[in-house]
């Protein structure tokens, strides 16, 4: 490999610095002195500022409302995943079973990701209202009303859905990319083996979209402990924290109680999680990838 | 000779000198308003007038950003060292956090406070602002009296003769709605851990037992607990007799699934648009927050107020605090710059003669419903002073309120609960 002379070098430099200076002022800064910041009790006025050690951190396991924090990203996940799956490959087939106009339908698909989280949140409240048209039927049918967002398992499963429903036409680009890219040669030797569609779906269809599963994944699994508008919005995290999420612990004690040393804390145990968690799923997909022929 | 392009020049440049001078020479101050379109109006309305009187002060108006939430926002503006000279939009238990970080500046100690407050005959209702150290950090602006509205037409619907004023009629009434498929009142926030939801389910009854007990003093509880109790009690009997909904419904009181609701004088604006035929005195009324019939003789009367006021910042400099200081003075030592206020906001000045000033009467006569907040402003009590007012208010609903009202908790065991993580966050 050729290296690079002296005066390529600075100009590649000269390239990367508006992005090395947006990266040391919007993350590696923010990220220092939030991590300094988790020694201490301090609103970020006061004159006082109280080195506590561990102290946040200690605080921070032993909280209901961060434990609350921790398992909701799971709860909402378990209905979540499969439903995002489903209905953005659902999508996806259904774009591509279109011979033109695809790209029309992947924009109408697509649009309710654009969709602000609080008007999405607006028009939700407004489906789940005791006397909605949807909650008149069901009631006709089961002689109550639901009570959706007052209900912990109901409120986890509208949350849920609505968050799939937002994403499902995002994630439908990425599995319609992967579907465009697999050979119509691999359907046609399933077709003369005797393979029917749904045999094929199965085991040509998906495991030929590894990466783009690989990449959903991912993402939606990142996207759990995320989630902010959508409960902040429904439910405000009850009832009895049900729909608490990381994001709005550390809202709330950042901008409620104006403990910034405490949010951090819960900020780095958020990181934490992530980090573990997209770790453990990144080796079960890889597992999966392996399996169906794939490299890592 | 000079030519005319260097007279122009010279002359540019003298003009410039001056301004900059002037601007210089002014007794300049910045004043943050509240993030909403009606206050602005009305503060760069005051300072045009203002400045127009008294040319040599320059005060500059700017709304505070709204996001993540106006509190957030003078915190980042307090440790950017960028914080305005003084600012509104600031409730007692905000102002208790800013106080404990030295942040603001008494206003007691400013010249001529005693005379402000003759002035805009507050002398009573600025009693519920000090603070525990003997001063007052806060000039209250507004105060929204919380009160109770009742469908009157629905009442008479239902053979109900006068407006329930105890926690047994109310139950009553609540009962007799129920056999009409209608609930006694509708109110989702009953069960949302929201802190300042409890302002207006909790503090309002229980200012109505015991207002003049505060919640909170300094570090300890000092609220009355058979007050509490009994607000607790009736969640609980409501809940428990199928009278109250906590489930969405859009506009329940106004569409008449619901014949009680209470209400701050901010929501009579949108009604006068969207539900015209609701008239006061004829399909419905307004009043002061119930009690339990053992206290019809002994209850403080009191009811929650939702008050924010305007404070001044110790981050700026002497001058500017002065200037923005003077402009204060001016604004509020004139009635009719209330009158304004109230015309633009809709939102009651913190007066103790607001029902009976004249300067106010024409305007309370087309607003009638106005008329009962007006009287009840002496007896509207401000949340409590304490840094840890969202925890507190937090641990109230989630320990508290909301397992009651869902039928989880006794009242004795609820407020048991919340005594215990309110007295942990007080021990922090």
């Amino acid at each position: 490999m050729r290296r690079l002379t002296k005066g390529e070098g600075v100009t590649g430099w000269i390239f990367t610095i508006p992005y090395l200076a947006f990266t040391f002022v919007f993350f590696i800064l923010p990220f220092l002195w939030g991590f300094l910041l988790i020694f201490s009790e301090w609103n970020l006025i006061s004159p006082v500022r109280e080195f506590v050690g561990l102290g946040n951190l200690i605080e921070a396991l032993q909280s209901r409302r961060v434990h609350a924090a921790a398992l909701v990203p799971f709860k909402i996940m378990a209905i979540f995943l499969p439903a995002v799956l489903i209905m953005s490959l659902g999508i996806a087939v259904l774009i591509n079973s279109f011979k033109k106009r695809q790209g029309l339908l992947a924009v109408a698909f697509f649009l309710p990701y654009l969709a602000s989280g609080v008007s999405m949140s607006l028009v939700v409240k407004g489906v789940v209202s005791y006397t909605s048209p949807v909650n008149k039927t069901i009631s006709s049918i089961i002689g109550y009303v639901p009570d959706w967002l007052g209900t912990p398992s109901l409120a986890i499963l509208v949350i849920a859905l609505m968050i799939a429903w937002r994403f499902s036409g995002y994630y439908a680009l990425i599995f319609l990319s992967g579907l465009q890219s697999i050979p119509n040669e691999l359907y046609e030797a399933a077709q003369i083996d005797g393979a029917g569609r749904i045999k094929s779906f199965f085991k040509i269809t998906i495991p030929q979209l590894y990466p783009a599963l690989y990449s959903v994944m991912i993402l939606a699994v990142g996207l759990m402990f995320g989630v902010f508008t959508e409960p902040y919005m429904l439910t405000g995290g009850g009832p009895n924290l049900a729909t608490h999420t990381w994001y709005l612990e550390i809202y709330y004690q950042a901008f409620n109680t104006l403990r910034a040393g405490y949010a951090s804390s819960i900020a780095l145990y958020n990181a934490i999680a992530v980090f573990i968690v997209v770790g453990i799923v990144r080796r079960i997909m890889q597992a999966w990838g392996r399996a169906h022929g794939w490299e890592d | 000779m000079l030519t005319r392009k260097w007279s122009l020049t010279i002359l540019l440049v003298c003009a410039l000198v001056f301004a900059v001078g002037a601007a210089a020479m002014a007794k300049s101050a910045i004043f943050w308003t509240a993030p909403n379109p009606s206050q602005e109006v009305f503060w760069h309305e005051m300072a045009k007038r203002f400045m127009a009187e008294n040319p040599e002060y320059n005060i500059q108006i700017l709304p505070m950003a709204e996001a993540p939430s106006s509190e957030a926002t003078i915190l980042t503006a307090i440790a950017g060292g960028t914080a305005p000279a003084a600012s509104e939009n600031i409730f007692i238990g905000f102002g208790a956090e800013l106080v404990q970080s030295q942040a603001l500046v008494p206003l007691d100690t400013m010249p001529g406070w005693d005379e402000l407050i003759a002035a805009r005959k507050m002398e009573e209702a600025i009693k519920g602002w000090v603070f525990p150290d003997g001063h007052y950090y806060i000039l209250p602006i507004y105060c929204n009296p919380i009160l109770y509205g009742w469908r009157t037409d629905i009442l008479a619907e239902l053979g109900v003769d006068g407006i329930p004023e105890t926690y047994e009629e109310i139950i009553e009434v609540g009962r007799l709605a129920k056999e009409q498929d209608m609930f006694l009142m509708i109110r989702p926030a009953l069960v949302m851990p929201n802190w300042w939801e409890r302002w207006f389910d909790f503090f309002t009854l229980y200012d109505a037992i015991r207002g003049d007990v505060p919640f909170i003093t300094g570090s300890e509880i000092t609220a009355d607990e058979d007050a509490v109790l009994d607000v607790f009690q009736f969640y609980y009997d409501l809940a428990q007799e199928g009278l109250i909904l906590t489930q969405e419904v859009p506009d329940p009181f106004q569409i008449g699934m619901s014949v009680w609701i209470e209400l701050g004088p901010w929501t009579f604006p949108g009604w006068r648009e969207q539900y015209p035929e609701m008239v006061y005195g004829e399909t419905y009324t307004l009043t002061m927050p119930p009690i339990p019939e053992k206290h019809r003789t002994d209850a403080a009367g009191n009811t929650f107020a939702d008050a924010k006021g305007l404070v001044l910042y110790a981050q700026a400099g002497q001058e500017e605090r002065e200037a923005v200081w003077d402009f204060i003075r001016w604004v509020f030592s004139n009635p009719d710059h209330d009158l304004l206020w109230i015309e633009t906001t809709a939102l009651p000045p913190v007066r103790d003669d607001l029902a009976d000033n004249p300067v106010f009467a024409a305007y309370l006569e087309a607003a009638p419903y106005l008329v009962p907040y007006a009287e009840s402003l002496p007896l509207a009590v401000p949340p409590f002073t304490h840094s840890a007012f969202a925890d507190i208010q937090t641990a109230l609903g989630e320990e508290g309120l909301i397992p009651v009202v869902r039928l989880q908790k006794t009242p004795e065991q609820a407020w048991a609960d919340a005594k215990a993580e309110i007295n942990r966050i007080l021990s922090r």
